[in-house]
């Protein structure tokens, strides 16, 4: 019995002891499956590992500002790199490494038809088929905030505050329009491409210029190791770039 | 099966188990036998996690423990560590946050125990220490016991505090139930379903066990 | 001073109010009697250092346990005390043997288990040393809480109502236990009792508790037929308790004459009640002679009465009569007479009797309101 209790105790103590040296980056959640398979290859063409932490782009934020381990950040804008580069937590001021697009998405067997101009979306608001429309939070993620710019240009907005399901990021947006809690959502075109969603969903690209553009910034942050650099720069070459682009996302 | 996750889960709760089991008995049988001024005061604080959302704690350690300023400063320029978003500010919060789990359970297991057989035992020539280790704590045993299972099986669900003292971080941070949040937000409904029903089995499983032992300790008690 | 004795003084006002000092010899045997709330459980606990009253001085064969105006104070754990609660107090995760051991602190490990058998065939157990107390019966259950007192090597021996838990039968089995075991004890034993009969059987001495004051001290027999008040009497279960007056002393005749409702009663001499004062007075039913028809004695013309049986009890060889006698008031005096006695003399309910109340019976005492109309 004593034994048991000792091997138990050292097998939890390794865990503090665990100065492990796979660095941790942060990503936002819209580039998920891309940086998945990314750094796939990469660990495939250096041998090195990096462990990623997915969450909304200002959440992320947040906690690089109270300490987060975090080595190389993700987000899916240019602003809150900006912030942490004022807060004087960043190695440059960072670098775009992708455009994203928006788009309509539905659950493959929702009554909400796709169009570039939301009018069936608007119809459905008026008529009651659509009585949860999902966005991304747009106080801290990104793809939030370009939900609410497309419905304030198609002046929509005010019609679908009542309806609307915020996300605590782009991805659980995808998940409630996915399983049909939400009837209709806008979300990331990386995420409407996942295989995982491709079966449950349909979707339409949504014209960029309905939204100011989401310019997806990434930079390295103060503790960047070396393995960290290597993969920052890894992700600006074309292999990287390629996935990106598969994705859904435009080239910078 | 998250493995990683789960056993990132099972260690997180081990390693608060390793320091509950001190602190609830020490606690518990303090306040099972002692009367003290503020008494009452000190049982209210030790309960509030009982009550209190997971966030509101959540956020009172991030206040506290970032190493921006106070103590959390303090900390990173003497020991270069945080306690945030790391897997001993993960134990830290768990431990605080299990509190009550562990302390009332032994707090009542200790008051059980009939004051007359305490004093038996010091009419016997036992010296306090020994009173507490063959008398005491062999009695209030199927009550620590099923305390620290509780404790166990109730840091294995955590999801609001690790979330946000913890973050998402894999190997460092990614329990068990975060890990199905992040499975179900990855459309990943196989996983989700595999661990979440897994954690309903092994919950169950836990509180029965707990039921069986309260049982057999109330027909050792003549 | 003998230095095999238990000197206890107890002073204090709050939370329970004792003011008591006491004594007891190396093999005596004393009970302290009282209702429930007296104080006397306080005591013993006292005395065994579970419980530190405000003021007090304590010394057990020569070792001083506690002497409050020099700030000493030994734990229970240090004085060596066997104490044996009411309810056992076993432990009931170890098993008989194991039990008695743990009081064995003083003895080397490997003769514990002996020195336990050894105690275990004093108090009438042996072969259950294996046994988990919640598998004996109370009897067994108190002969351990004994025998684990006994393994201390107590100074003082402790009873906490130590019989009440148990049914009759077994009572008296244990009873004779304990005096059997007196006689191999050779230090004092105090017991904490409100049963008066028990106290009665086993006592040398006892001391009457009352609201945490001691009211008087003595043997059994004669704190019940001399009680030194009507409160004392009252706590006694004495139930022949009157008020009278004093009508006058005869130092030649070594009596005392009284005035009790309309008749004149001759006591046994006590001039330290001045005349023509109220007192009560009380006689223990032992001492009211029944008139036998079949054989009369001298004892009849002591104070004779006549009167009507008008309770009659019968109960375990003895009879309880309630005979109400004439006087200018009623009143009645109770006594206890062997059933064959009262066969022989057919009494039963209603039949008219001669009684005799023994002049060397009739105790005085000062004047107080009694609650009964007497």
């Amino acid at each position: 019995m004593k034994k048991f209790f000792f091997a138990i105790l050292l097998i939890t103590f390794n865990q503090f002891a665990l100065a492990t040296d796979i660095p941790v980056i942060a990503a936002a959640a819209s580039v998920k499956f891309a940086l998945q398979d990314i750094a796939k290859e990469f660990t495939q063409d250096t041998g090195k590992k990096v462990r990623i932490s997915y969450s909304s782009s200002g959440n992320l934020t947040r906690q690089i500002l109270q300490g987060g381990p975090f080595e190389l950040f993700l987000s899916a804008n240019t602003h809150y790199i900006d912030q942490l580069h004022q807060q004087h937590k960043t190695v440059g001021q960072g670098v775009v490494y992708a455009i994203g697009r928006l788009v309509l998405l539905t659950h493959k067997d929702s009554n909400v038809q796709l169009d570039k101009n939301l009018a069936d979306v608007r119809q459905a608001l008026q008529d009651g088929r659509l009585t949860r429309f999902a966005i991304a939070n747009p106080v801290h993620a990104p793809y939030g905030v370009a939900g609410k710019e497309v419905l304030n240009t198609l002046e929509l907005w005010a019609l679908s505050v009542p309806n609307l399901v915020l996300g605590e990021n782009i991805a659980q947006a995808a998940q409630f329009t996915r399983s049909g809690a939400a009837q209709a959502g806008l979300i990331s075109y990386s995420l409407a491409l996942a295989p995982a969603l491709k079966n449950h969903t349909r979707f339409l690209l949504l014209p960029a210029d309905l939204h100011q553009p989401i310019q997806q910034s990434m930079v390295l942050l103060k503790n960047a190791g070396a393995t960290s650099k290597l993969f920052f720069n890894y992700l600006q070459q074309d292999k990287a770039r390629n996935i990106f682009s598969a994705y859904g996302f435009s080239a910078p | 099966m998250d493995w990683q996750a789960l056993t990132l889960s099972v260690k997180l709760s081990l390693m608060t188990l390793v320091f509950l089991l001190p602190i609830g008995i020490v606690f518990g049988r303090w306040l099972a036998y002692r009367r003290f001024i503020g008494k009452s005061l000190l049982q209210t604080v030790l309960a509030l996690p009982l009550v209190l959302p997971p966030t509101v704690l959540g956020y009172y350690l991030l206040v506290v423990f970032s190493p921006n300023q106070g103590l959390g400063l303090w900390l990173a320029n003497n020991f270069g560590t945080t306690l945030v978003f790391n897997f001993e500010g993960l134990v830290l919060a768990s431990i605080i946050f299990n509190l009550p789990f562990a302390i009332q359970p032994m707090q009542r297991a200790f008051a059980s125990i009939p004051n007359e057989i305490r004093e038996a035992a010091a009419c016997c020539g036992m010296k306090p220490s020994t009173v507490l280790w063959k008398i005491e704590l062999p009695l209030a045993w199927p009550g620590i016991v099923s305390a620290m299972i509780m404790c166990f099986a109730h840091t294995l669900g955590e999801f609001g505090i690790v979330l946000m003292v913890g973050g998402n971080i894999p190997d460092e941070t990614q329990t068990i139930a975060i890990s199905i949040y992040d499975r179900v937000q990855a459309f990943d409904d196989q996983s989700a379903s595999i661990m979440s029903f897994s954690l309903l089995i092994f919950s169950m499983l836990t509180i029965s066990f707990t039921y069986w032992l309260s049982e057999r300790s109330s027909h050792n008690h003549a | 001073m003998p230095d095999s004795s238990i000197i206890i003084k107890l002073q204090q006002q709050q939370a329970i109010p004792l003011n008591v000092e006491l004594q007891c010899q190396s093999g005596e045997l004393l009970a302290l009697v009282g209702p429930s709330g007296s104080g006397k459980t306080t005591i013993l606990r006292a005395i065994a250092g579970l419980y530190q009253p405000q003021n007090a001085y304590i010394e057990c064969q020569g070792e001083v346990w506690q002497h409050s105006s020099q700030q000493v104070f030994r734990q229970a754990y240090q004085r060596h005390v066997g104490l044996v609660f009411q309810n056992y107090a076993l432990f009931p995760h170890m098993t008989v043997l194991e039990n008695i051991q743990q009081a064995l602190t003083d003895s080397p490990q490997s003769q514990r288990r002996e020195q336990a058998l050894a105690l275990l065939k004093k108090v009438h157990l042996e072969g259950l040393e294996l046994r988990y107390p919640k598998k004996l019966s109370g009897g067994q259950q108190q002969r351990v809480a004994v025998a684990r007192a006994l393994a201390r090597r107590p100074k003082v021996l402790l009873l906490d109502e130590p019989f009440s838990a148990v049914d009759q039968v077994t009572r008296r089995k244990l009873y004779r236990e304990l005096l059997s075991l007196r006689k191999l004890l050779a230090m004092p034993i105090i017991l904490v009792t409100h049963d008066l009969e028990e106290s009665a059987l086993l006592a040398d001495r006892i001391a009457l508790l009352h609201k945490g004051e001691i009211l008087q001290t003595g043997t059994p027999e004669h704190v019940s037929s001399h009680p030194q008040s009507a409160t004392v009497a009252r706590l006694m279960d004495q139930q022949n308790m009157f008020t009278a007056q004093i009508l006058a002393h005869n130092v030649a005749t070594q009596t005392t004459l009284i005035r009790w409702r309309g008749l004149e009663l001759q006591v046994s001499y006590q001039p330290k009640f001045p005349v023509n004062t109220r007192v009560c007075w009380m006689i223990h039913s032992a001492n009211v002679l029944l008139h036998r028809r079949d054989r009369p004695s001298n004892g009849d013309k002591e104070n004779p009465l006549q009167g009507k049986i008008i309770e009659y009890m019968e109960s375990s060889g003895l009879a309880q009569l309630l005979i109400e006698v004439d006087t200018e008031l009623k009143v009645n005096i109770a006594l206890n007479i062997p059933l064959h006695v009262s066969k022989r003399n057919k009494l039963g309910l209603n039949v008219t009797t001669g009684l005799s109340l023994l002049k060397e019976g009739i105790h005085l005492m000062p004047y107080q309101p009694l609650r009964r109309d007497s």
